[in-house]
């Protein structure tokens, strides 16, 4: 994203953005009520301008058909989960080949807001092939995104020589504090919706219908878009700042940083790099705001960077205060991340923050699930050795659990997620 | 435990064995003029599939216009092989072939991109349902005229009704051997040696877990059903969590607290003990009276292991002595029994999901092993809550790699023809 660049500036035609209408609109139009309201207001400190995206639940996403993978461009959606699963020992590449098929029919189902199978079966002993509570709602914008981890290439399935060459486990990284329990798997799969129910349906049901082959390894749900997509506006992480200001939106960034080059079966697919990062809510809830601007580098109310006015005015990393000092701290973590300051280096995020109740110490358990999609692993392993060994947040987060995928891109009508894979 | 167990059996050898039509398929007679000699195709046939092979040969296209079309309607009686394409359909992803709602052959996990799948089955004359459960026309008839010869071997329904008398020795055996160990427990307590008891208590036990699923509903005569004091099952298995108050403390858990968390054998034990051989002894009488159908022994495999799920990996069944993991082998093993006396049949209908079931199997039983340890009682480690925090997780997830496609059994044998 370069510093001319608008949420809003091509906004207008999206169809996630039309006004809803239907039954079920009177809370979402209520919401969007509040916000003009505060949007009439001065702009003061505390009444920054409201997001005034507006859900239309009846959008649905295309599966089939398209280059690229769903849920990657696709400008995120309010909520989302993430699963891994592992292939059950003894499996073969025959079952993971018609599990990616069963998958990829299921997906294009559950996205144009069809159930997978029969909710109540003929047989009075049969038990449904679909679980039924996600009936009668909308496709609310789903997305299924596949992917596939280092394991698929190991020597179970003898794909070991169809690995894409950038598909390398990531490193260890400084601060991590890696849980294997939220880590790694063989397949990735990540839904996200406008309505949490349609999310939690479709990934039960992807899940449920793969019993027999996969088992799962760990989720994270995901709410409130961390991220902002082409068109949104800047979304809020659970630090309380902007999220995303400077994210990629336009194509030929996301030709030249997110789709794959990688000839053969990858080509127009991508990598997916997974964080799920712990926040020390409660300490952080007792900083005082201008040290958390400091850590930022931006200021709360408005996103603007700290040498600026405005959400999108270009930080300025050279500028220096009276004393001397750089105004935004060079290990402030939007200094650390810029591609200005990382040879042009961009990923696309598409974050989500989360909470899973209450942990082990009696603090919120909460943070953000980070996803990250770029044609090179690696990119990140050089953003994440900056932020994780300098980054004053640090002392506010860590990084509990990590994935790396290969998503392979949309397939055709009649075929299915990496089929090309299996054609040696 | 016995409260939610949901029950198959609804009353003291109620269950009648299902009435097993050994008839030919066809409902009726197709009154085809053209019919051929039994078992043989007539070459040429005009309106009928194309025979290759010995079989007649007929397509079936899925596609994403909602379409499940047969290339040929009709086919004379003999071996037919159905190839089934799913070309683009998402929506389409099973297909079965019916005669009156019985289940002949069956194809799943069809999904666009996939080769083709094959199956090969004998009809006689008469019309046939192509059932495609999410097609614009879910029912597409199909016609054989002429008669086939009769199978050489067994029909599927004969195989799975041999499976029920099979299990049904399975279960009574189980029954006379937890009687007799029932009998050294209470022997051992009666001595008052604490040490011998628990030995036999965890000897005894296994006999239980492999057929609970079976004897959950027994009420004994004069009791109303919904009483406890009359209930064969808490009176021999209820645990501290579903004490009825009114009914007190009963059976193998009164027992096991008494040895292990009051470490002494009192009068009060003895007298458990001996309540315990008198119910027990009532069971297994009870139970030689009953006759199975073939989809009991899939829904009690399957309660089996939804018991493993909400209690063992809990460690809510043997709350004192930690005895869960020789529990949860024995849910499954009694499980793996009523799947091996469904197997042959099952075969003939659903190859691919009695393999799956039998790799599932051996995976759950892998995932056992590091706990073996024949030093412990009941030769498993102790289930302790320590052992749960780190592995409970692992365990249940390769449970459920089971539990999913072992429910989709009692549909296919229940129906099967």
């Amino acid at each position: 994203m370069t510093e001319h660049d608008s949420p809003d500036a091509t906004a207008s035609g999206l169809p996630r953005r039309r006004l809803f209408q239907g039954a079920a609109g009177g809370a979402a139009l209520g919401a969007l009520g509040v916000g003009s309201a505060w949007g009439l207001g001065a702009a003061t400190g505390d009444t920054p301008v409201a997001d005034k995206d507006g859900i239309d639940l009846t959008t649905q996403h295309p599966f089939y058909d398209e280059v690229h993978p769903a849920g990657v461009q696709t400008p995120p959606q309010r909520y989302c989960i993430f699963m891994t699963f592992d292939m059950t020992a003894g499996t073969t590449a025959t079952d993971l080949q018609s599990l990616l098929a069963r998958w990829s029919a299921a997906s294009a189902q559950l996205m144009a807001a069809r159930p997978v199978g029969q909710v109540r079966p003929t047989s009075d002993v049969g038990v449904g092939r679909d679980t039924g509570e996600a009936l009668g709602l909308d496709a609310a914008g789903l997305t299924v995104t596949i992917g596939l981890g280092t394991g698929i290439f190991d020597h179970r399935f003898g794909l070991a020589n169809r690995r894409p060459h950038l598909l390398n486990a990531l490193p260890s990284l400084p601060s991590d504090n890696l849980d294997t329990a939220s880590s790694d798997g063989d397949l990735s799969v990540q839904v996200c919706a406008d309505d949490p129910q349609v999310c939690y349906h479709a990934v039960r049901n992807l899940a449920r219908m793969a019993r027999d082959v996969v088992q799962t390894r760990w989720t994270v749900m995901g709410f409130g878009r961390a991220s902002a997509g082409k068109g949104q506006q800047t979304p809020r992480n659970l630090f309380g700042f902007k999220d995303g200001t400077r994210n990629i939106s336009t194509p030929a960034d996301f030709d030249r940083h997110v789709w794959a080059r990688d000839a053969g079966w990858m080509t127009g697919g991508t990598y997916q790099v997974v964080r799920k990062i712990e926040m020390n809510i409660e300490i952080w809830d007792a900083d005082r705001v201008s040290d958390q601007e400091h850590i930022f580098g931006r200021g709360k109310s408005e996103g603007q960077p700290l040498t600026g006015t405005a959400e999108h005015d270009t930080p300025r990393f050279a500028e220096k205060a009276k004393d001397g000092t750089a105004v935004i701290a060079p290990t402030s973590h939007i200094a650390l991340a810029a591609h200005e300051n990382n040879d042009g280096i961009k990923i696309l995020r598409r974050s989500y923050n989360y909470t899973d109740g209450i942990n082990r110490f009696g603090q919120l358990d909460a943070g953000l699930l980070f996803i990250a999609y770029l044609n090179d692993p690696g990119h990140f392993v050089r953003l994440q050795r900056k932020l994780g060994a300098s980054d004053l947040m640090n002392e506010y987060i860590q990084h509990v659990g990590s994935g790396l995928f290969a998503v392979p891109p949309a397939p055709k009508r009649g075929h299915y997620v990496a089929e090309e894979l299996f054609r040696h | 435990m016995h409260e939610s167990r949901r029950s198959r059996i609804t009353g003291v050898g109620a269950t009648v064995a299902l009435a097993v039509s050994l008839a030919a398929c066809g409902s009726s007679s197709a009154g085809s003029a053209s019919s051929s000699a039994p078992g043989k195709h007539p070459s040429g046939a005009a309106t009928g599939a194309p025979v290759s092979g010995g079989a007649a040969q007929v397509q079936i296209t899925l596609t994403s216009s909602g379409g499940c079309e047969l290339d040929h309607a009709s086919a004379p009686a003999g071996p037919v092989t159905f190839s089934v394409t799913n070309k683009d359909a998402p929506a389409i992803t099973e297909i079965e072939l019916q005669s009156d709602q019985r289940i002949l052959g069956e194809k799943e996990n069809l999904a666009p991109g996939l080769p083709p799948v094959k199956f090969t089955t004998t009809l006689s004359g008469g019309k046939y349902q192509l059932y495609c459960p999410g097609a614009d026309r879910e029912n597409v008839t199909f016609s054989v005229s002429g008669k086939a010869a009769a199978p050489a071997g067994g029909s599927t329904a004969t195989l799975l009704a041999q499976g029920t008398k099979g299990y049904a020795t399975f279960v009574n055996q189980n029954a006379t051997d937890m009687v007799a160990a029932v009998g050294s427990l209470k022997a051992a307590i009666d001595k008052g040696d604490l040490a011998a008891a628990k030995k036999q208590y965890a000897g005894a036990r296994p006999f239980y877990e492999k057929i609970e699923s079976d004897v959950g509903g027994f009420v004994l005569p004069g009791f109303a059903p919904g009483d406890n004091a009359g209930n064969l099952d808490y009176l021999i298995d209820m645990r501290q969590s579903n004490l009825d108050p009114k009914v007190g403390w009963h059976g193998f858990h009164a027992v096991e607290r008494d040895l292990w968390q009051r470490g002494k054998i009192t009068g009060s034990t003895k007298k458990l003990a001996a309540e315990l051989k008198t119910n027990v002894t009532k069971l297994a009488g009870l139970v030689t009276g009953i006759t199975y159908r073939p989809e009991d022994l899939a829904n009690g495999a399957a309660s089996l292991l939804e018991e493993v799920q909400r209690n063992k990996i809990k460690g809510e069944e043997e709350k004192y002595s930690h005895l869960d993991l020789a529990d949860f082998a024995s849910n499954v093993e009694g499980a793996q029994q009523a799947f091996a006396f469904l197997k042959p049949g099952l075969q003939k209908i659903d190859p691919t999901l009695t393999s799956t079931v039998g790799r599932q199997f051996t995976n759950v039983n892998n995932s056992l092993t590091p706990y073996r340890d024949g030093h412990e009682l009941g030769s498993f480690k102790p289930w302790t809550p320590k052992l749960r925090a780190t592995d409970a997780a692992e365990l249940s997830r390769t449970v459920q790699s089971l539990q999913d496609p072992l429910s989709r059994i009692a549909q296919k044998v229940a129906t099967a023809g």
